[in-house]
């Protein structure tokens, strides 16, 4: 049964549509409800038990004994002004009526739509605004690094920042990296308070695409400036025209992919480094018995950083060695653990769901976190055990952290500071320390340089070698399997059981976020994993070198993936625009106002994105068919749900073979070798 | 360099001596063998790679599939 059945929308449809929709929902809630495995991976379950034998409260056991609201999870409650909450809900058990669905409207009159949508675009602006912010501020530490005004940054990647110059018309000749980094820095601040004019990135996408946009009157004007007309025309009585409301999210959301997001991307390469392929392991099985172990666990990347370095000085390991520990181990949790994993191969020690779990171990001295996925319920389990939760960020403080606010003038000191912090912690470790012996080994750091590189090399890096392959079949496709974890969902469950499905099928996945983190848990991105692959796929993952799944980064560093697809555009062969390309996104656990912001900017760069999980507009017909048949029409992506990951595969692949087939790549074409004789009949013509 | 021999044989020929791999096995030893951008020093070694290697968005006369008479 089709999803996109659901929709159709004559009134002689209705009863019909109304049977297999109530069905789809059953499935969904039965599945669910029946859920047995609230996991797949085995350290997981084994500090779950450990968790409730020991009385402590996660979000699994959480998830078991809080259903999420019904009325809410539909996208039918609105909450906008005082006069409300107003709740909307359709009809249980039953199709409504054309004057039932008129009465379903707030206390001011809006309607079943226009809530769905509001609630929908600030869920993209809250998305836009974290990935605007972390942008924002990397900006600020970029520019104060090249005036020479905070100590421990420096310009390491030079070639990304002569990329850059080049790209703003900044003057290179024989200036210092420095002083082209300042104008470079400056010029992309504009980008977050401009008023008027386009943002910079955008023209990096597909000249059809930009002339789309401008023709949308979509391209975004300023990252700030979108978010705050976001939260503007959702406020009470301001836009309520739910196609206006969603053109805006559009808008909204190429200020996070085109704007926030890659700024960020773009100035932490140059910071830190451009990501190269590093090899690592991932789970909490890399957790280290006899040494302090430190998680740090968000999405900016400068603590970390800092951390790293502190964490490899003579003096720190002295002071380690001091307290009885062989050593300070460093691993990740969540995006931070993939930038500082894609960029020195430092170990993760899990994604989302998982870090309660990391402090169950009963074996981390501090999880030092940043901004971003911190769940407040990790100050109650860290009271449990002996670790320090240490907030570093003025904007995300918990109440029973301690807070050290990391100062980025004092960017080493203040890293050994939370350092000492963690060791002196050492000798409070209780004697309930269980590390689950499970860790898997990875390779990270596919960038789009890096794959550019490795698929052509020095002196012809290039995307040819992937297009021709897609071409000439042996690869199927590409899917962009990125986001979350959900506790509503089976751990890890779902991305791993879409991605072997995928790759089984002959389609090359890139991945970032959690979603690789579980992939690299179950041993997908290694080049070894490409015996899991169809035949095509696995020749060319041989001869290139590489996994069939590559990890490209943060969840930040979707802005990589828009780049990736614009350069196979670029190089030719497969269509002039992102959405001619046999190309899907899909994040099949999502849980963040993040995921809804990165689903619209694919979809408004025209990929078709699907969504696993759960899905915020059901509440109204009217907006999820703008939004999972409409939109396609306008910006050539469109969105779709569907909760089971094999359905997910088979939607993923039946659209990249109706790509393939308007691009007239679905079978092979004969080639006829013509003789002298055949070329003489043609000259006569 | 011990080079390996091997003998095929193709429909109507005869049993032929061909050279087998001549490539040494990759034998990654830490992440900085995946460092490739180090391989790149000089400034104008980088800008020439941007211009070649990035020719896609860096160079003024490949466009790829944009490449046509009447830009979008």
């Amino acid at each position: 049964m089709s999803w996109s059945l659901w929709w159709a929308r004559s009134e002689r449809d209705r009863e019909q549509q109304f049977e297999i929709r109530s069905s789809l929902i059953k499935e969904v809630r039965k599945l669910a409800e029946q859920k047995k495995v609230v996991s797949i991976d085995p350290a997981t379950i084994e500090m779950i038990e450990k968790a409730a034998a020991e009385g402590v409260s996660t979000v699994f056991e959480r998830a078991a004994n809080m259903r999420p609201c019904p009325i809410g999870e539909e996208g039918s409650c609105c909450a906008h002004c005082a006069m409300g909450p107003c709740r909307v809900p359709l009809p249980r058990n039953k199709e409504e009526t054309l004057e039932e669905h008129h009465k379903r409207k707030g206390l001011c009159g809006a309607t079943a739509e226009t809530i769905a949508a509001r609630g929908f675009l600030r869920k993209i602006a809250a998305g836009t605004a974290s990935h605007g912010d972390h942008g924002r501020e990397v900006t600020k530490i970029f520019i104060e690094a090249a005036k020479g005004e905070i100590e421990g940054f420096e310009i390491k990647d030079e070639q990304k920042l002569l990329q850059l110059a080049l790209e703003l018309g900044v003057e290179i000749g024989d200036r210092t990296n420095e002083e082209i980094a300042i104008d470079v820095g400056e010029l992309l601040q504009q980008d977050f308070g401009r008023q008027e004019g386009e943002l910079t990135f955008i023209k990096r996408a597909p000249l059809k695409r930009q002339e789309l946009w401008r023709k949308l009157d979509v391209v975004p004007r300023g990252i700030d400036r979108e978010v705050a007309e976001a939260m503007h025309r959702t406020h009470m009585g301001c836009d309520q025209d739910y196609k206006s409301l969603l053109a805006h999210g559009a808008r909204t959301s190429l200020a996070d992919g085109w704007g926030g997001a890659m700024i960020a991307t773009e100035l932490q390469d140059i910071l830190f480094g451009t990501p190269a392929p590093a090899a690592s392991q991932v789970n909490l099985g890399v957790l280290k018995a006899d040494e302090v172990n430190v998680v740090i666990h968000g999405h900016e990347p400068y603590v970390a950083e800092m951390l790293a370095v502190a964490a490899q000085d003579p003096e720190m390991i002295a002071y380690a060695a001091s307290k009885g520990a062989k050593g300070i181990n460093l691993t990740g949790m969540c995006c931070t653990a993939n930038e500082i994993l894609m960029r020195h191969g430092i170990p993760i020690a899990g994604n989302f769901l998982q870090q309660e779990l990391a402090i169950v171990t009963g074996a981390v001295e501090a999880m030092v976190v940043d901004v971003q996925c911190i769940m407040q319920g990790l100050a109650e389990v860290a009271n449990c055990y002996h670790t320090k939760l240490i907030t570093t960020d003025a904007r995300t403080k918990i109440e029973g952290a301690i807070h050290m606010q990391f100062d980025a003038h004092k960017a080493v000191e203040s890293g050994k500071e939370i350092l000492r912090a963690a060791i002196d912690n050492y000798s409070n470790r209780g004697e309930n320390v269980r590390i689950p012996d499970v860790k898997t080994d990875l390779i990270a750091g596919f960038s789009h340089e890096t794959i550019n590189y490795l698929l052509g090399g020095l002196f012809r890096a290039s995307y040819r070698p992937l297009n021709d392959n897609i071409i000439n079949g042996r690869i199927r496709g590409v899917a962009g399997v990125v986001g979350c974890n959900n506790a509503r969902v089976g751990h890890d469950d779902v991305h791993v059981t879409l991605v072997k499905e995928l790759i089984k099928n002959d389609v090359l996945v890139i991945e970032t976020g959690c979603a690789a983190m579980a992939c690299a848990k179950f041993g997908l991105l290694v080049p070894e994993a490409a015996e899991f692959a169809g035949e095509g796929l696995r020749s060319v993952c041989e001869a290139v070198g590489i996994p069939p799944v590559l990890h490209m980064g943060a969840c930040i560093d979707n802005s990589r993936i828009l780049i990736a697809a614009t350069s196979m555009v670029k190089d030719g062969g497969l269509g002039d625009d992102i959405s001619d390309l046999p190309a899907v996104g899909v994040a099949a656990e999502w849980m963040s106002e993040k995921a809804i912001a990165i689903g619209q900017y694919f979809v408004s760069s025209g990929v078709y994105t699907i969504f696993g999980a759960t899905w915020p507009t059901l509440g109204s017909k009217e907006v999820t068919d703008y939004l999972f048949k409409e939109m396609e029409g306008i910006y050539g992506g469109k969105w779709d749900f569907e909760p089971d990951p094999l359905k997910i595969a088979e939607m993923v692949i039946n659209h990249i073979d109706e790509k393939r087939k308007a691009l007239g790549i679905d079978k092979a074409r004969e080639r006829v070798l013509y003789d002298m004789e055949m070329r003489r009949e043609l000259g006569k013509v | 360099m011990e080079y390996i021999v091997e003998m095929k044989t193709a429909p109507g020929r005869e049993e032929v001596e061909i050279l087998g791999a001549t490539f040494e096995e990759g034998k990654p030893e830490s992440y900085q063998v995946g460092r490739w951008r180090q391989k790149l020093e000089s400034r104008q070694e980088k800008l020439k790679y941007l211009e070649t290697g990035e020719r896609y968005y860096y160079s003024n006369d490949w466009y790829g599939s944009e490449k046509r008479k009447n830009p979008a």
